[in-house]
């Protein structure tokens, strides 16, 4: 520990210019999406979005994460009531339940919540006595405080987002060392539960969707209606971009509007189709790094808590990376899930930065000062 | 506040970085790998679409080709026809009313206008139908102003072809009909034809289909994905065709002088059938092409019923036959030159020496008789006066073989090769043919032979074309209707030169006999065809003849017609003008009766037309 030093040189540089590189990107991506900013001032709202995002991360960053480890529990709280408050306030967009209006802009709780789940997991696993060969009975207490929310998100409904929070539930979880037996017994009970969920749990939207997914990757799929259509346009602005990509606001998928919506779940395609394999590949290799590194940042955490947040965090921008580039490249079904940082929409870049703002704060204080 | 047992509890969580960050390395390259895929090896697939996305072909059909006759009058054109559709959902109380209005529907049309959007079943009224075809230009004025305000309707143009002649020459011409399943396959390209395109479907028309169709063009539009057209928009990689105008067809010229088919078609007035075939005699080029009663074209175009096609197949005077050159005819005494030319050609006859005609000659118990009692006749008597009795003591001499063999040299039994429809052959009748459909063979079918009776068919063209060869000193030519074929920037891509078939192999000073003999038939009194002589003007030369209709047994209680359709045909063959021929014809009056009467005036008024009316006549 060198004598003199403050926080602000351990200001984590690589993580900042990581996101807001991806940030920049996707409000010149935006501009482009919606018809080179002539129809839409989407991407000025995104700025401010994201000067906002900044400065919720910077006061993030800037207070102890410890405070956050006491208040905790009250975080998750709020969180958790945000969510029943939804069905009190919110307002209903294409049939699902998802936001609350705030003054003069709306917000969705879902989000806020993935940042509370990670806190309330960090606390729970921070205070936790037990230093491996953990049970399944240690996981019904960390597994409750998923479920309390992930059951709120899903009468919204919002798979994507109950979804999101069940693997950055299980991606903590797999810091811990579970012993073999039991996650061999996790896993069957997953497999058994499928056909439940199938049947009870899924709307006949998702099933569809999925189905049509199945099909596109059997080669049944020959109708191109739906959620079948917004991947094969999706594949066909990302494939038409080839090497090099049509240019900027040079996308004839983007700007004769063949991408479902391009600028929320559909950002990528749009992405790609101008810039092409280079552009695609930059991006994905920024998304990469930052999940790398916050593994790194996780693994340099001085305790528990900043561990498992910054693992939390990590987890959470993975996972809606992996499910939306891999939801608009044909891989995985069509799921709403907006691509971190690089999406259109407050709330989404809100709580991203909002983990950023967490992850930053865990590297800062990688040191105890 | 660091507590040792801090740092160890991190350390729980340690072993696992690395698994992670293995983990995420391979779904990220998983996922580059994915899109790596898509961009760099699927890339021109997805391109493809991609580009057909963002664009909207519109077809540009070609024009068709225009036939034109020999003095440039169209025969076959283009014109738009304006069809109304209406989308029967979007009919507004009153529009109705109004489209009547607007069209000038007599209360029966209105009527059946109401009664026909009504009969229409409710899955059936947000198709769009089809109320009037080709609707006329007041019609289209009216409703074209009132369109915005009537939004069921809609005015689709449609190109038609127009045959301003309507149905003269409509047998050569041909009409169009929509393609079928065979069209398509048999066609050299089949993209060439879509449904519902139309093609060539008889005469000309299918003859040079190739020409004239031409070939479609297309532009295409950029639209998004709701198919809306963005005028302007051109992104740069867009590397399609933009726009490839259509090639309109070829045109083509014939050797067909339509005022010539008018004025036959004035001539032929009094009769309800025939034909008559006009020749250049230095070239085979055709100048008319006449056959009475015709078929409507535009009728055959859009599809006839099964009833309409019945009444066109029962109707006695067989509008569906082309005369010239499907039907086959007996010759009648327009043969009898044949005859005198095969006589003459192998010294058979001396054609000084006389023959007395007594009205009739008996062959064994057979009386065959004359048309009258010629009294004492040479050669040239006969074949001016149409002496029976002098070819009847002729053809013995003569024998069958030999007029069948200058038959066949002047081009009978054999089709002319005009190119065009169906040609019949016609026949001539061999001694074994006889004797194996008659049981044997008699000096009498010899007789019958001489004069053009018997079994001898010939075609209308075929008689036309061997009076040329006598007109023109013995060259036989094949016969043609097109004179050249244009590109659509008005150079000659082809020019139809003309074609000799053969040499008939007559001394000129025997043909040159005959021609004299022709002459004298129309300009001589007592000719067979004087009465029917210009008294001024344009001196024709040409032979008559009448030719007995098989009897058609089993009508004649039926139809109160019956005993015209007994009555003979009148022929007139020949050529004109007399002393310096130009053009050789062959006209038929069906059931015309004695051919000096019926058929040769026929051909004196249409030649004194045809050479005396300046070109610009109308």
């Amino acid at each position: 520990m060198a004598i003199g030093r403050t926080i602000r040189d351990d200001f984590d540089w690589p993580l900042f210019i990581a996101v807001s590189t991806i940030a920049l990107f996707g409000v010149l991506n935006l501009y482009s999406a919606t018809d080179a900013g002539t129809t839409s001032d989407a991407y000025i709202q995104q700025l401010y979005w994201l000067v906002l995002g900044f400065g919720v991360a910077g006061i993030t960053a800037a207070i102890d994460y410890r405070h956050f480890e006491r208040y905790g529990w009250l975080i998750y709280g709020a969180c958790v009531s945000s969510l029943i408050l939804v069905f009190v306030l919110g307002r209903s967009v294409r049939g699902s339940t998802r936001w609350i209006a705030l003054g003069g802009f709306s917000l969705q709780p879902s989000e806020l919540m993935k940042i509370g789940l990670i806190i309330a997991l960090a606390k729970y696993l921070h205070h936790d006595t037990k230093t491996g060969g953990r049970t399944l009975a240690d996981l019904i207490i960390p597994g409750l405080i998923l479920a309390l929310p992930m059951v709120l998100v899903l009468i919204q409904p919002d798979l994507g987002t109950a979804m999101i929070l069940a693997f950055i539930f299980a991606s903590i979880m797999m810091l811990t060392q579970l012993k073999a037996r039991s996650l061999v017994t996790l896993l069957t009970t997953f497999v058994l539960a499928a056909p439940v969920t199938w049947f009870y749990l899924l709307k006949d939207y998702q099933k569809e969707r999925i189905t049509a997914f199945w099909g596109r990757l059997g080669g049944t799929q020959t109708d191109l209606l739906d959620s079948g259509w917004h991947t094969h346009q999706s594949l066909v602005a990302i494939g038409s971009g080839g090497l090099t990509g049509k240019g900027f606001t040079q996308g004839t998928q983007t700007r004769f509007r063949f991408l479902p919506d391009q600028h929320t779940d559909f950002p990528f395609p749009v992405w790609a189709e101008e810039h092409g394999f280079i552009g695609a590949f930059l991006l994905i290799s920024l998304y990469l790094f930052l999940v790398l590194w916050s593994l790194r940042v996780a693994s340099q955490a001085k305790d528990r808590f900043g561990a498992v947040v910054a693992v939390g965090v990590g987890a959470m921008i993975f996972w809606q990376t992996v499910v939306n580039l891999g939801m608009v490249s044909g891989l995985l079904p069509v799921v709403g899930m907006t691509l971190p940082l690089f999406s259109y929409g407050g709330s989404s870049l809100l709580s991203t930065m909002l983990g950023v703002g967490l992850l930053m704060n865990v590297s800062m204080r990688r040191f105890s000062h | 506040m660091i507590t040792l047992s801090q740092r160890r509890e991190v350390g729980e969580f340690r072993k696992r970085y690395r698994w992670m960050a293995l983990f995420v390395v391979l779904v990220f390259g998983g996922l580059v790998i994915r899109v790596a895929q898509v961009q760099l090896f699927q890339r021109d697939r997805w391109s493809g679409i991609a580009q057909q996305n963002i664009t909207k072909t519109l077809e540009l059909p070609a024009t068709r080709g225009m036939i034109r006759d020999v003095a440039d009058r169209v025969v076959a054109s283009n014109r738009p026809s304006y069809d109304v559709y209406a989308t029967p959902r979007l009919l507004q109380p009153g529009d109705l009313e109004r489209i009547a209005s607007l069209m000038g529907l007599s209360e029966e049309e209105a009527a059946s206008l109401n009664a026909r959007i009504e009969e229409l079943p409710p899955s059936r009224r947000s198709h769009q139908i089809e109320l009037y075809q080709d609707i006329d230009r007041d019609q289209l004025a009216a409703l074209e102003t009132h369109l915005a305000e009537l939004p069921a309707l809609d005015i689709i143009t449609v190109p038609l072809r127009d045959y301003p002649y309507a149905t003269l020459g409509a047998h050569l011409i041909g009409y169009l009909n929509e393609v079928n399943a065979s069209d398509m396959e048999r066609a050299a390209d089949p993209k060439d034809y879509r449904p519902g395109d139309r093609i060539g479907r008889n005469g000309l028309e299918k003859r040079y289909e190739s020409l004239l169709r031409g070939s479609r063009g297309f532009r295409r539009e950029v639209v998004d994905a709701r198919g809306r057209a963005l005028p302007g928009a051109r992104p740069d990689s867009l590397e399609v065709e933009m726009l490839r105008k259509p090639v309109p067809g070829h045109d083509i010229q014939l050797t067909l002088d339509m005022r010539l088919m008018e004025a036959f078609d004035r001539a032929y007035r009094p009769y309800p059938s025939g034909a008559a075939v006009v020749v250049d005699i230095h070239t085979g080029a055709v100048r008319a092409l006449y056959s009475k009663p015709v078929y409507d074209p535009n009728e055959m175009s859009s599809g006839l019923s099964t009833r309409r096609y019945a009444e066109l197949t029962g109707d006695p005077f067989r509008p569906l036959i082309d005369k010239t050159i499907y039907e086959t005819y007996f010759p009648g005494s327009t043969f009898k030159v044949i005859t005198a030319l095969a006589a003459l050609e192998d010294h058979v006859v001396d054609p000084m020496q006389r023959v007395e005609c007594t009205g009739f000659i008996k062959i064994g118990r057979q009386k065959f008789r004359c048309n009258k009692r010629h009294e004492w006749v040479d050669l040239y008597d006969s074949v001016v006066q149409s002496c029976n009795v002098y070819f009847w003591e002729l053809a013995d001499d003569v024998g069958i073989e030999r007029i069948n063999r200058f038959a066949r040299a002047f081009g009978f039994a054999e089709r002319t090769g005009i190119g065009v429809n169906s040609e019949a052959k016609g026949f001539l009748a061999t001694r074994e043919w006889y004797a194996e459909h008659y049981g044997a063979f008699r000096i009498g079918y010899t007789l019958n032979t001489a004069i053009g009776q018997g079994n001898t068919r010939v075609t209308v063209l075929q008689l036309a074309m061997a009076y040329a060869a006598i007109a023109n000193g013995g060259t036989l030519h094949v016969p043609q209707v097109v004179q050249n074929v244009r590109a659509p920037d008005g150079s000659l891509s082809d020019t139809f030169q003309p074609r000799i078939k053969q040499n008939v192999g007559v001394a000129p000073e025997h043909l040159d006999l005959i021609r004299r003999a022709l002459i004298d038939v129309v300009q001589e009194e007592g000719g067979t065809a004087y009465k029917a002589r210009n008294r001024e003007g344009v001196r024709v030369a040409g032979k008559t003849g009448t030719a007995q209709v098989v009897s058609r047994k089993g009508r004649s209680e039926e139809s109160a017609s019956a005993w015209y359709l007994d009555r003979s045909h009148g022929w007139f063959a020949g050529f004109a003008p007399a002393d310096d021929p130009q053009v050789a014809f062959a006209v038929l009056v069906e059931h015309g009766g004695s051919g000096g009467l019926s058929a040769a005036p026929i051909a004196t008024s249409v030649m004194q037309q045809y050479f005396t009316e300046p070109e610009e006549a109308e």
